[in-house]
Formats: C-alpha cells, structure tokens, sequence
C-alpha cells in the first residue's frame, strides 16, 4: 500500500527530491513565485519508499499535482492526492477549491467532480465545490426581461475609483440598456478588496442602469495564474488572457446576456495594450469589444497609479480632479492609514 | 434541522463516495457524479435523500462524487456530512443509520 505523508519542502533533501519526481513528469518551473504562496505539500510513497505522488495546496487553489502509474491502477493515486488535498483545504473551512493544470490532465480532474471553466490547447481551469459558478451567477443581481436587452461589462480593478473609470462606464451606461461592472476580487492592492468596491459603488450611485458586482473568483488575473506547468514562463500572459477571456465568453456572458465588453484604451503601459488587445482577439466575435480612449485632464490621461503616487506624497489638492467626491474624500479620511500600508512595503506602482 | 456550515464526508478513492452538504432552499438538490449513474443514480439519489430527510433536513444542496460505494457506504457519508453541516457532530443520531 502506498503511504500519505507530509512533505516540507524547506527540507533540502525533501525538496530536491520533490523537484526530481516533477521533473519526471515534465514540471520544471519551482520559481518562488509559485512556491511562496504553497501551504502545504502531500506526498504518496510506495513500498519501497519511493516518491510516487505529490500534491500541494495554495489557497484555494491545487498546485503541483502529480503522479506516476507505473503499475497500479491508472486513477488509484492521482485520487488519493486529491482527497488528500481536499481534506487539508475541508479543514481550513475552505470547500471550494480550483485547479489550473495541462490541458491533457483536465478529464481527470472531471472524472472527480471537478468542472472545466476554460480550456486552451497548454491549459485547463476547473472548479470543485460549492458555492461555484452557478451559485455565483444565481447570486448577481438582474432585472426583467434581461434576454431582450443590450448589456454591457466593464472588469475593472478600480485601486482607486478615478473620474477616468467613471468616464468608461458613464460612456457604457449610455450605449447599454444595462452595465455590469465587475470589481476584481482579489485582494493585492493598496486598497482593500470592500473599499475598492465601496468606492466604485459610491462613484456611480447616480447611474440608475448600471450595476457594481464583485468579480468573484471567475476574473482570472496574472497575480493568481499559476505558471509551473506551462511549457515556458513567457507563455503565462498569452495563457492567461486566453482562459480569463474564455471564462467570461462562455460561462459569465451567456448567463448574463453581455454581448458587449468595454476596456479603457492604454497609452501607457505596453503590458496592458497587449492585454487588450490579445482579450479583444479571444472575446470576438461572440462579444463585441469596444476601446474607449482614456479620459485627460490638463492634456494627461487618468492612472490610478498616480492618485497612488499622489497619496504617497500626501498630495490631496493634486488629486481633485482626477477622482469622485466620493473617492476623494475616502482618501481625504484615511491618508494616514493608506500611507502606512505604502510604508509597509505595498507596491504601488503596478497596474 | 439547521445547516450552519459546509460539511463533507468521504473521499474520491474506489469504493467510497464524497458527500458534499451545504445550504439550499429549494428543496433537497443533488448534483450526483459517478460512472454507473446510468444504471444506479436514482438509487445512489434516493438513498441519500432518504438519509437527510430522517435526519430532519428539508432544504440543502448535496454534492456527491460517488466512487462505486455501497448503500451502507452511502448512508454513513451521508449521515457524516449532514452532522458536520448542521454541527451536531457531539451528540450523533445514529438511529438514523
């Protein structure tokens, strides 16, 4: 019988060998991007004592699932890891769980009640548990006869809400029966995920078609797209776009009737054209893409990223025209504890 | 009976059947996973319908990943997921079984 063991990976020898049995199986990336965010790491070893499974647990995500079958019943192993991992994460009072893996592993995950969101020709993403997608898509908000209108999407992550963000919707509400604005989940930025969707639903309040929802787990960014089992590190962008973009055609839109997307246009940072323009590339034809240029001010486009610096710098009159009200005096009532988050290391130059 | 919180019992491995129970108000709703659904689904169903419904749960959602498991097998995940969900684990009502 194969044995479940723990395995610590800043145990050198551990690790080394852990690294060797993924290699077998055609893993090779163990940067510390992918590794830092690991909880918790599972191996199965045979009779002999050999490694002949792994599993590990980042959240809720499973990482570094692997196997080999030399011998056994094809299945046997791969489903006692994944118990395994699923029970570590049932602990921690966590019940909804996904997975990013190759393509080719996606039907094993199925064949466990795991339900594929995306798929690419490298990459697969799939979802366990409850509350899922159906449960998520139930839960947003609707209006009658939904199916008969024009419905537009804007995904922004809004850190903070600026007057450049309102332009883009304000623009969507007019040519929309309905816009739903989507607030990306998770939590990586100077501000929180509830202030950032606080701010966004403060900013719009006045627009009677328009509805602030939070991304829930289903707006796939970089920060959370695992990049170890891709067949190169620079694929990670193309990949992700790719099944961010499949999830919102074929499972978020659908339910919603969205047939429009509108993104800001991006003059500045190259990372985000290429974006836009590889999602643009992944949601046509099905969804319409529309790319508004950014709004300026004084001949400058609105960033958040300089409301961010202009918080840094304490520089609240240099920020009037760029945000709401309501924004503006957010930031007015908690400088202080937003500059001590910057101190603390937050990155704040990002996207 | 209450549903407090998730509760699972079970794993993925042959013979056995993972039992998923959280909140629901529609009723009992089974999303049933298993290679004989065919020909056993609305058996493996029913006996987990019958296992919450004497347990005094009427509203719940159930996943179940069924691995070939026997009714016996069945009745006992079941009955550990719904003491889990509804924790009630301490004092288990095992006449249920």
């Amino acid at each position: 019988m194969d044995k479940l063991v723990d395995l610590y990976l800043n145990n050198a020898a551990t690790r080394q060998k852990w690294e060797a049995f993924l290699a077998s199986l055609d893993i090779h990336n163990f940067s510390d991007r992918e590794l830092d965010q690991i909880n918790h790491t599972f191996g199965l070893v045979d009779e002999e004592g050999k490694l002949v499974g792994t599993g590990s647990v980042a959240g809720n995500v499973l990482k570094y699932v692997g196997v080999c079958n030399k011998g056994v019943t094809s299945g046997a192993r791969f489903n006692k890891i994944v118990t395994a991992l699923q029970q570590y994460i049932f602990n921690e009072k966590i019940f909804h769980s996904f997975v990013f893996t190759k393509a080719k592993y996606s039907e094993s995950f199925q064949h466990l009640n795991f339900r594929e969101l995306a798929k690419t020709d490298q990459a697969a993403f799939l979802e366990s548990g409850t509350p899922d997608v159906d449960n998520y898509l139930a839960d947003l908000p609707k209006v009658n006869d939904q199916k008969d209108l024009k419905i537009g999407a804007i995904v922004m992550n809004a850190n903070p809400f600026t007057l450049g963000h309102r332009h883009l919707v304000e623009l969507a509400s007019e040519e929309n029966d309905l816009v739903y604005v989507f607030v990306v989940k998770e939590d990586a930025s100077l501000f929180t995920t509830d202030e950032r969707m606080e701010l966004v639903r403060a900013g719009l309040a006045d627009l009677a078609n328009v509805k602030v929802v939070s991304g829930g787990d289903y707006m796939v960014s970089k920060a959370t797209f695992p990049a170890y089992f891709l067949k190169s590190p620079e694929d990670l962008i193309d990949v992700q776009t790719a099944i961010d973009a499949r999830v919102f055609k074929n499972v978020i839109a659908p339910s919603l009737n969205i047939t429009r997307r509108y993104l800001g246009k991006e003059p500045l940072s190259m990372t985000t054209h290429y974006y836009n323009v590889s999602l643009a590339h992944e949601l046509s034809p099905d969804i319409e893409v529309i790319t508004i240029p950014r709004k300026e001010v004084n001949g400058d486009v609105i960033t958040a990223t300089e409301i961010r610096q202009k918080i840094k710098a304490g520089d609240l009159a240099g920020m009037k025209e760029l945000v709401p009200a309501t924004t503006l005096e957010f930031i007015e009532k908690n400088l202080a504890s937003l500059q001590a988050r910057i101190e603390k290391g937050m990155n704040i130059n990002g996207n | 009976m209450e549903i407090k919180t998730t509760g699972v019992a079970g794993t993925l491995e042959s013979s056995d059947i993972q039992i998923m129970v959280s909140k629901g108000n529609n009723g009992i709703e089974i999303d049933l996973d298993s290679e004989v659904k065919k020909a056993y689904g609305d058996e493996i169903e029913k006996v987990i319908t019958d296992t919450l419904t004497k347990y005094g749960l009427t509203d719940c959602k159930v996943k179940a990943t069924d691995k070939g498991a026997l009714d016996c097998v069945i009745k006992a995940r079941t009955l550990a997921a719904a003491q889990r969900a509804t924790e009630t684990s301490e004092k288990p009502d095992l006449e249920v079984l």
